[in-house]
């Protein structure tokens, strides 16, 4: 209760941040649905080639899409403005008054910073899931959907715990700015399932890097391909990857000594 | 009835990567880091009573931010203990963090882009204030410090002085028993300096807190507080009132002058000339507070002067000359 009270404060105080730039939020919008438009030809024009990729048919990669722009859509509204403003703390001292709040630091920051504009790209992502898999001539039956929904959050927590453990990195190292370059450049291959890649580079993105767990796993979900067993697993997989990056970051605080002594 | 705070022994020592200028040497330290111990607080002890107002004192260096850190809970020490209000600081235990603030003059707690008013409600939601209680704190800051007209604009708008009203509400919307306030009045004018000051020692006497602060200005701790705790290079110097260490060590006044025609005159005659990177116009001269009066009368009949002013001698050089006389 606590933190949704905190949250929507925070949310409240971004919003009045965001508003008072009006031009930002048009091309924000704009940009969106542009890009989502360039996305939609680039897959077309690979099916105008072919019937199917890795296995996966037009219809289900329009879904994978979706589920690809919800990791995307937490990476704009969270992970980005909130690395650069931890960042930025860091350099400038004020992670000294985050510490000191009567509240999980990581809590702060991972919420102070929400780029409200991009929280709608989550509508354009349910409407590409509900296409897609509407195309690819899918029965989504309440099973099917609360295991997609199960394995979307898993995915979700797993790639928020390697963003916390990267920038908890900072702590031990202070100057460490390119903490998430490596998150971004791979977060891009969510977009196309898994077994297209090489063998070596499936592994990476689904074990070192998980971006396949957050994006082609859900959809496998979706397509009623995994068993509750499965889904529970990566659920766990979830709660200890959540458990091991709160600790890292309590290790990297008792690390930290402030901008200046 | 047990201090609110108690220091024993309390040390921290800082591992500083060091190396020698140049490239060779950088690209050397690269591989093969050398460290430097550097003894920032060494077994220093005190303990403050509730309610006290205490000034820490000491020159760039000497230790007082990383004493207030520790103190704060912000950092861990390497040996000793500390406790305040009952908790042991660094567990950062959620019920000593709602019971004391730490002010930093030169640090930003809020956001730039948003009204105080904004920063203020998440702060009230961060540390679960009850509507009443915040109404009534905010009510009791806004009349001593005259908030209201600030509340709206963003922050970065405010002048330096406004913002640090507004930084220092922000740290006591929470009604603190202890405040670690470090350099509060840094940057500001002379009117500035006063308003905050009067502020402390109101809110001091309102609520009972306890309050340790440092400050470069003389003015700063002699208006508040009684006792002071004077550290110089890690170590606890001095420990006592206020009157007996400006009679011990600052018995002193600068006299600075600007002259229409700058050479050609000799100051010592006067008094002691000293340095001021400050204020490179003017020349400085260190007089008696006794013979002030005499010397200055002295001086503008002998001097074709310009500009004259009489201050107090910076505390850092107060403290400094003290230690190493």
């Amino acid at each position: 209760m606590y933190f949704f009270k905190l949250i929507s404060t925070l949310f409240k105080v971004n919003v009045q941040m965001a508003v008072a730039y009006r031009a930002d939020a048009l091309v924000n919008i704009l940009l969106n649905i542009m890009w989502l438009g360039w996305e939609l030809l680039g897959l077309s024009i690979i099916f105008s080639n072919t019937d199917t990729l890795g296995g996966w048919g037009f219809g289900e990669l329009i879904a994978l899409l979706g589920v690809f722009r919800i990791v995307h859509t937490m990476m704009m509204t969270l992970v980005w403005p909130n690395t650069e403003k931890f960042n930025q703390s860091i350099r400038d001292g004020s992670m000294d008054y985050t510490i000191l709040q009567p509240v999980s630091s990581m809590f702060l920051v991972t919420f102070s910073r929400i780029n409200i504009w991009r929280t709608w790209d989550l509508v354009l992502s349910i409407v590409l899931i509900v296409i897609g898999v509407n195309l690819a001539g899918e029965v989504a039956t309440p099973l099917s959907i609360l295991n997609f929904i199960l394995l979307t959050l898993s995915g979700a927590v797993v790639i928020y715990s390697l963003w916390i453990v990267m920038i908890a990195f900072t702590f031990y190292f202070t100057k460490f700015d390119n903490n998430v370059t490596i998150l971004q450049a791979l977060l891009d291959s969510g977009r196309y399932p898994v077994s297209v890649y090489p063998p070596w580079l499936q592994v990476i993105v689904t074990f070192i890097i998980p971006i396949a767990v957050a994006t082609t796993i859900p959809v496998q979900g979706l397509r009623q391909e995994l068993g509750t067993p499965q889904v529970l697993m990566f659920a766990v997989i979830a709660a200890v990857s959540f458990l091991v990056a709160s600790l890292f970051w309590k290790a990297g605080l008792k690390r930290y000594s402030g901008a200046s002594s | 009835m047990s201090p609110t705070i108690i220091v024993e022994q309390l040390s921290k020592t800082y591992k500083v990567p060091e190396r020698e200028g140049g490239f060779g040497a950088a690209v050397r330290s690269f591989f093969k880091r050398r460290y430097k111990d550097v003894k920032a607080v060494q077994e220093v002890s005190f303990s403050i009573a509730q309610g006290e107002v205490v000034g820490f004192l000491g020159p760039n260096g000497a230790g007082k931010t990383t004493t207030l850190k520790m103190l704060s809970g912000l950092l861990h020490p390497t040996g000793g203990k500390a406790n305040v209000l009952g908790f042991t600081p660094w567990e950062l235990k959620t019920d000593y963090l709602r019971s004391m603030t730490l002010v930093m003059g030169q640090r930003n707690r809020l956001s730039w882009d948003i009204p105080a008013a904004d920063s203020f409600l998440l702060a009230q939601a961060i540390y679960r204030i009850p509507d009443d209680e915040y109404r009534k704190t905010y009510k009791e800051l806004d009349e001593l410090l005259e908030l209201a007209p600030l509340m709206k604009k963003p922050v970065r708008n405010l002048s330096l002085g406004e913002r640090m009203k507004c930084e220092i509400a922000a740290g006591l919307l929470h009604r603190p028993k202890v405040l670690f306030l470090d350099e509060p009045t840094i940057g500001l004018d002379i009117s500035g300096q006063a308003r905050i000051r009067e502020f402390l020692r109101e809110y001091n006497r309102r609520t009972g807190a306890t309050i340790l602060l440092t400050s470069h200005y003389m003015a700063d701790v002699t208006a508040l507080c009684e006792r002071i705790i004077i550290i110089h290079q890690g170590q606890l110097k001095y420990d006592g009132g206020i009157g007996n260490l400006s009679r011990r060590i600052a018995p002193f006044k600068l006299i600075g002058v600007m002259l229409a025609k700058s050479n050609g005159f000799d100051l010592s005659r006067y008094g002691e000339p000293v340095q001021n990177e400050e204020d490179a116009e003017k020349h400085y001269i260190r007089v008696k507070a006794g013979d002030v009066t005499k010397v200055t009368s002295r001086m503008l009949s002998d001097l074709p002067i310009h500009d004259i002013t009489i201050t107090d001698p910076p505390i850092e050089d107060v403290i400094e000359r003290a230690f190493n006389e």
